[in-house]
């Protein structure tokens, strides 16, 4: 399989700076063990005659030979200080996500799809806190933005708008500006089919024979019953057919003139059969059959289709639909009131993110036809070069046409797509979006996704220009290679120059960018990459349309390696695999397109909206929570290993313990072990539904803000001070005698002081670092300072050397005195820091901790998540395009559309690669010629 | 696919799935447990220093005043007390068994100082905490005498001519043998060495019925030697001596004087200068001492006890003066 990829065994990027922290600890690690082991071959010496040097002594502390007892203390000291590696830090991490994973992300009930009964999975545990710092998305169109399912929305016929809906990109719009909508509610003649989502009593059970403009109406619809290339299936009943269309949106036009009562449902080789109800009188029926003396086939330069058909009266009429473009073009003068309106109509329905297309007719007088169709027959015919004679023929005939109106098909979003790339783009992430769609397509549904707006600075980088096409129809792959390369390069070259001067003038515009496969081809060519990678990274949005499969692994890895940001893919199908691997998460959708994505995916969740709770509530929280952790970890060993280090000096060099070997092994197991967990497990900085409400804090995971070597230095800055107070009031108690009978404190009295101090303040730091406190933080670190205790009440009967320790201590006011003391005072400067540091240099998330102090944490009605910011001046204004719009939302969707229709009508016609790939990427078989 | 009616009703309609209906386990599962969220705000902050500062300066008064109230005298004699022929070679002086090693050393009793007066005596420079050191002992036979075999880790001390040493190792081996006598004008002030160790040892670490034996019979002699017709458990110097100090510089106690010494008494010190410290280059001190109910002179745990509660004060004005001036 060309497209396929190994799979890559993926890490955290969290997780690979923890391993660089790990070095860096090795190498603290080292240089203490070193400064410990010269100091011994110093110190070691025959004088100190108490220590009985003089006569066969072991090399480690035979004074004669300085350099072994160098490198053998170097090796004590090893064992020593090696608690301040976290080895426990992997198993605690491992177990914190695991649970975070299997129970959290897995059980969220605002990730659980109940209508086809699917919650979110996690398929890998090691990749939680990377959800919280993605930065780029890049996700597939068909099956994971959209349900790739048209549905004839809206209308505009004869300069009036007809349809009642309202799209999810309307509704975004309306919440922005706090413009409540009132759904209308289904009105009982709304229809509900698939292909259908009108609603418009003045239209509907033949009410349109009483508008003004009736006739319109009946062209308008006898143009979506027979311009077309459906073929109808099934019954030849309205409520059983069934229509097989080239794409999607074909049908959905069918079907609305059916549910008008214009119902296509026979197709012969000359004829089309159309039920009409309403025409002439209210309720009557009649079957009309047309005969299609023509028909001028769609293609993606013609972008519009025509049907030269004649009534049963002999009436001669072109139909013909296309995009605005190519229309309005051709369209006979005058009328200009109506061309304005629809043209307003068409950038209405454009920026709501619909598909739009344009219907006009001709009537044709029998002269005029008979001699264009002798000119026609003749191209056809023609041997060489068929399809441009063909064209130029049409040319000839679809002129002169009566604007009918306009039809906006909704491809159809998946549930609150639109609000998600919203709230995703507000939390800083930039979605990319790769298809193998047409570009038009693909740009229409970037519209409706919010991804692209009017304000927006388009820069399209595209391979349908004419001289692209006038060097590719000469044939000559070697030159067509060379052509594009130098195209793409120059235009590339272009678009940054633009892209740099927008950036540099502030506030410019923001800025997208839109490729199709081709041309990306030779723009992900080592030489053009970097130019790629810069435009595309100055951009918000990136549209790569028909890309294959292993095109859209290219640019994820692009992304990926060149740029070193996080990158997450999303997509439903085979064709999105390679994708999903090669980004550092893969996501798939379950559900409808098999499970190869899915298999293949870190993560599935069974619609595109739950990415919002994924990445800004869970990757967050995960993040913040893992951060944590492991900053703790640290903390908290070095810490205990500090003053270990500094008893070092003390002892003479010699490696003796300040602590016990059970206090030592059982710190990290026991003492400080499961608060740390606690937090990694339920620290929630703000509650889930402020963390959708204030998307922005998720930068702060981009930032990498909490696991910067600046956080991990100030960590060590205290680790060292508190070390030092510990090891400090160790050395004062030594002095004098520590209670009223003047006996004096052994060793082990004062390791197991200086322990004591060490849990009850490390504990007590965890509970700082603690965003909400559950009644678990209380008893785990409640539990750990008993379980201390408790322990050494034991152990301290038992074992000899620190025999009754606690006892003697506890028999002194010195040690309460201590004990209150000494965490106050190690905490002293982490108090002072977290204070100024929240009050003068807050974090975000502290901000909008302390703006929603008084709420409380109800997860519940995160449910109805509502968008209540403030908004900017900048955001106000008009929900409508500003400047006269260019985007009106032209996408007819034909894959293959020239190779299906001929193939009905017994013509071969050789398959496009790009149909190909289309076809196969439908049926989910990553199957696709590779094209150089 | 199939589009259901309606836009989502999605959270509604899961709360019905069966899940677990557990609301502990619910809670957790959804991430929604109860939880105090502490916001260090500014308010808090001043409000925790104030308190701290209110609580911590009357408990550092306290225990500085105790502190106070100890009278300590304290004197360094091992180099007085090496005759002047000897200053230049002193190890050579303490080596020497032959010369008598007594020594007088005059103290003057500043402030009054109320029984119990503590003796102790402080060495500097010694490192009863290397790890050598440390592990040369065996607890096993200190509690069992000759009937453990388990001291391998006394080397090098650990039999002497074939025969096992009680106590065994270096720690006993070295033991402290300094001698104080004191006289106060010319009575003799009677010192009580009973009672100086910490019961728990003398009950539970050192055997009754151990004996010292083969003790400090070797060629080399570290310190002091034992009475062997007194069971470990009793000799009480020994047992002060084995917890080992954690620092170099430490001291121990010696005994006890139970009268008062008012003020300037003057105390003639007789003592035996026979502790070799001059080799390492030791200081040797002798320590009078009164105790309070929180120990010996010292004044760090108050100076910090204050130190914390005052810096809490100041800190908790300066942070209300920037919360007056520059609110949020």
């Amino acid at each position: 399989m060309m497209n396929s990829m190994n799979v890559p065994s993926k890490r955290s990027t969290l997780e690979r700076k923890l391993d660089k922290l790990i070095l860096a600890l090795f190498g603290t690690l080292f240089m203490m063990c070193l400064i410990g082991a010269i100091g011994s071959g110093i110190f070691i010496n025959q004088k100190y005659y108490y220590l009985g040097l003089d006569k066969g002594v072991a090399a480690e502390f035979n004074p004669s030979n300085r350099f072994v007892v160098t490198a053998l203390t170097f090796f004590t000291l090893i064992t020593l200080y090696s608690t301040v590696i976290p080895i426990s830090l992997y198993v605690s991490i491992e177990m914190i996500k695991f649970i975070q994973s299997t129970q959290f992300i897995n059980k969220d009930l605002h990730m659980y799809h109940a209508e086809t009964n699917t919650p979110a999975l996690a398929r890998t545990s090691n990749l939680n806190e990377e959800l919280g710092q993605v930065e780029y998305i890049f996700s597939d169109k068909t099956g994971t933005l959209t349900r790739n399912l048209m549905e004839f929305f809206k209308c505009s016929i004869g300069g009036e708008v007809y349809g009642s809906g309202v799209t999810e990109i309307e509704k975004g719009a309306a919440q922005r500006n706090g413009i409540k909508i009132q759904e209308l509610r289904k009105s009982a003649t709304a229809i509900q089919e698939k292909g259908f989502n009108f609603d418009d009593h003045r239209l509907m059970r033949g009410a349109w024979r009483n508008e003004p403009n009736s006739d319109t109406c009946k062209e308008f619809f006898r143009c979506l019953a027979i311009c077309h290339t459906v073929l109808p299936e099934g019954d030849e009943s309205p409520e059983k057919i069934t229509y097989q269309a080239a794409s999607p949106d074909e049908a959905a036009l069918v079907t609305a003139a059916k549910n008008f009562g214009f119902f296509f449902y026979r197709r012969t080789h000359t004829m089309i059969h159309v039920r009409e109800s309403c025409v002439e009188k209210m309720g009557k029926i009649q079957d009309v059959a047309y005969e299609i003396l023509n028909v001028l086939e769609f293609n993606s330069t013609r972008k519009r289709q025509s049907v030269v058909c004649r009534y049963p009266n002999g009436r001669l009429v072109l139909y013909c639909k296309g995009a605005d473009t190519v229309i309005y073009e051709r369209l006979a003068s005058g009328n200009d009131d109506l061309k304005k309106v629809n043209r307003a109509h068409l950038e209405q329905f454009g920026s709501a993110g619909l598909r739009t297309l344009c219907l006009a007719y001709r009537d044709l007088s029998p002269e005029t036809y008979e001699s264009w169709n002798e000119k026609f027959i003749q191209a056809k015919s023609s041997l060489r070069g068929r399809e441009t004679k063909l064209d130029e023929v049409a040319e000839l005939i679809e002129k002169d046409l009566i604007l009918i109106g306009s039809t906006a098909i909704e491809d159809k979003l998946q549930e609150g797509v639109p609000a998600c790339i919203e709230t995703l783009s507000r939390a800083g992430i930039k979605v990319w979006v790769l298809t193998g769609d047409q570009m038009g397509t693909a740009i229409n549904i970037a519209y409706a996704c919010n991804l692209i707006n009017n304000e927006m600075k388009q820069f399209i980088i595209s391979s349908e220009t004419d001289a692209i096409r006038e060097v590719e129809n000469r044939g000559d792959q070697v030159e067509i290679a060379c052509f594009i390369k130098e195209e793409v390069k120059k235009q590339l070259k272009k678009c940054l120059e633009e892209a740099q001067h927008y950036l540099h003038s502030a506030p410019g515009p923001k800025l997208t960018l839109v490729i199709d496969g081709k041309c990306l081809m030779y723009a992900l060519d080592p030489t053009l990459r970097v130019m790629l990678l810069n435009l595309s990274l100055n951009c918000t949005s990136v549209v790569c349309c028909r890309v294959s499969p292993l095109q859209k692994a290219q640019v994820t890895s692009m992304v990926k390696k060149g740029a070193r940001k996080i990158t997450l893919s999303i997509g439903d199908g085979a064709n999105d695999v390679s994708m999903i691997q090669a980004a550092h998460i893969g996501i798939g959708i379950s559900g409808l397109e098999g499970m190869q994505a899915v298999m293949a995916s870190d993560f599935a969740i069974a619609q595109f909206r739950y990415l919002t709770d994924l990445l800004l509530v869970h990757g967050r929280w995960s993040y913040l929570r893992i951060c944590k952790v492991i900053a703790y970890f640290f903390y908290k060993n070095l810490t205990f290993t500090l003053t270990q280090f500094w008893f070092t000096f003390q002892t003479g060099f010699s490696g003796q313990r300040f602590y016990d070997d059970w206090f030592q092994s059982l710190y990290n197991v026991i003492f400080t072990a499961l608060p740390v967990i606690i937090v990694g497990l339920f620290d929630k900085d703000v509650s889930a539904s402020l963390s959708k409400r204030y998307p922005e804090l998720y930068k702060e995971g981009i930032r990498d803000a909490f696991f910067k070597w600046r956080v991990v230095v100030t960590w060590a800055c205290f680790s060292v001070y508190q070390s030092l107070v510990f090891y400090h009031f160790a050395i004062t108690s030594s002095a004098s005698g520590k209670n009223s009978s003047g006996r004096m404190l052994g060793q082990w009295d004062i390791s197991t002081m200086a322990f004591t101090c060490v849990v009850i303040t490390v504990n007590l730091r965890l509970l700082m670092i603690c965003n909400s406190i559950t009644r678990w933080h209380y008893i785990s670190v409640g539990g750990s300072i008993l379980a201390w205790f408790m322990f050494i009440f034991v152990y301290s009967v038992l074992r000899e050397n620190v025999f009754f320790v606690i006892y003697v201590l506890m028999s002194t006011f010195y040690f309460y005195l201590t004990v209150l003391l000494v965490p106050i005072v190690a905490l002293f400067g982490d108090f002072i820091y977290l204070g100024i540091q929240r009050w003068f240099f807050p974090y975000d998330y502290q901000i909008v901790q302390e703006i929603h102090r008084h709420e409380l944490d109800d997860n519940t009605s995160a449910g109805s998540l509502e968008v209540g910011r403030q908004r900017t001046a900048q955001e106000e204004g008009n929900p409508l395009p500003r400047e006269i719009s260019r985007h009106t939302g032209f996408a007819f969707d034909s894959p293959g559309f020239e190779s299906f229709f001929a193939a009905q009508l017994g013509i071969y016609a050789p398959q496009k690669a790009w149909d190909v790939a289309r076809r196969a990427s439908m049926k989910s078989k990553p199957k696709m010629p590779q094209r150089n | 696919m199939e589009i259901a009616s309606g836009p989502s009703t999605d959270s509604s309609a899961a709360r019905t799935i069966p899940i677990d209906s557990s609301s502990i386990l619910d809670e957790f599962k959804q991430q929604n447990l109860p939880a105090c969220k502490p916001v260090l705000k500014p308010s808090y902050v001043i409000t925790t220093f104030f308190l701290l500062g209110f609580i911590f300066l009357p408990i550092g008064l306290t225990t500085l005043c105790a502190s106070r109230t100890v009278v300590e005298i304290v004197d360094r004699y091992d180099s007085e007390c090496v005759p002047g022929a000897f200053r230049g070679n002193k190890v050579s002086f303490i080596k020497d068994s032959s010369l008598p090693k007594n020594c007088s050393r005059i103290l003057k009793v500043r402030k009054h100082m109320k029984a119990p007066i503590y003796i102790y005596y402080q060495l500097d420079n010694y490192y009863q905490n290397h790890r050598r050191y440390v592990k040369s002992r065996s607890d096993q036979q200190l509690l069992h005498g000759l009937k453990s075999s388990n001291t391998g880790s006394c080397e090098p001390e650990e039999s002497n001519n074939g025969l096992p040493v009680v106590p065994c190792g270096l720690i006993a081996w070295s033991l402290f043998n300094d001698t104080y006598t004191l006289i106060r004008g010319t009575k003799k002030l009677s010192i009580n060495r009973k009672n100086i160790a910490w019961k728990s040892d003398r009950d539970r670490k050192f055997g009754k019925q151990v004996y010292p034996h083969n003790f400090q019979n070797g060629t080399l002699i570290g310190g002091g030697k034992l009475d062997p017709n007194i069971p470990l458990s009793d000799q009480e110097d020994l047992i002060v001596w084995m917890r080992t100090a954690a620092f170099p510089s430490f001291r121990k106690l010696y005994g006890r004087i139970e009268e008062d010494l008012k003020a300037d008494d003057v105390i003639v010190v007789h003592l035996m200068n026979n502790y070799n410290t001059y080799s390492f280059g030791g200081k040797k001190k002798l320590v009078l001492s009164t105790s309070s109910w929180l120990g010996g002179r010292n004044d760090f745990l108050g100076v910090a006890y204050i130190s914390v509660g005052g810096s809490s004060i100041i800190l908790s004005i300066v942070f209300l003066l920037f919360h007056i001036k520059i609110p949020r």
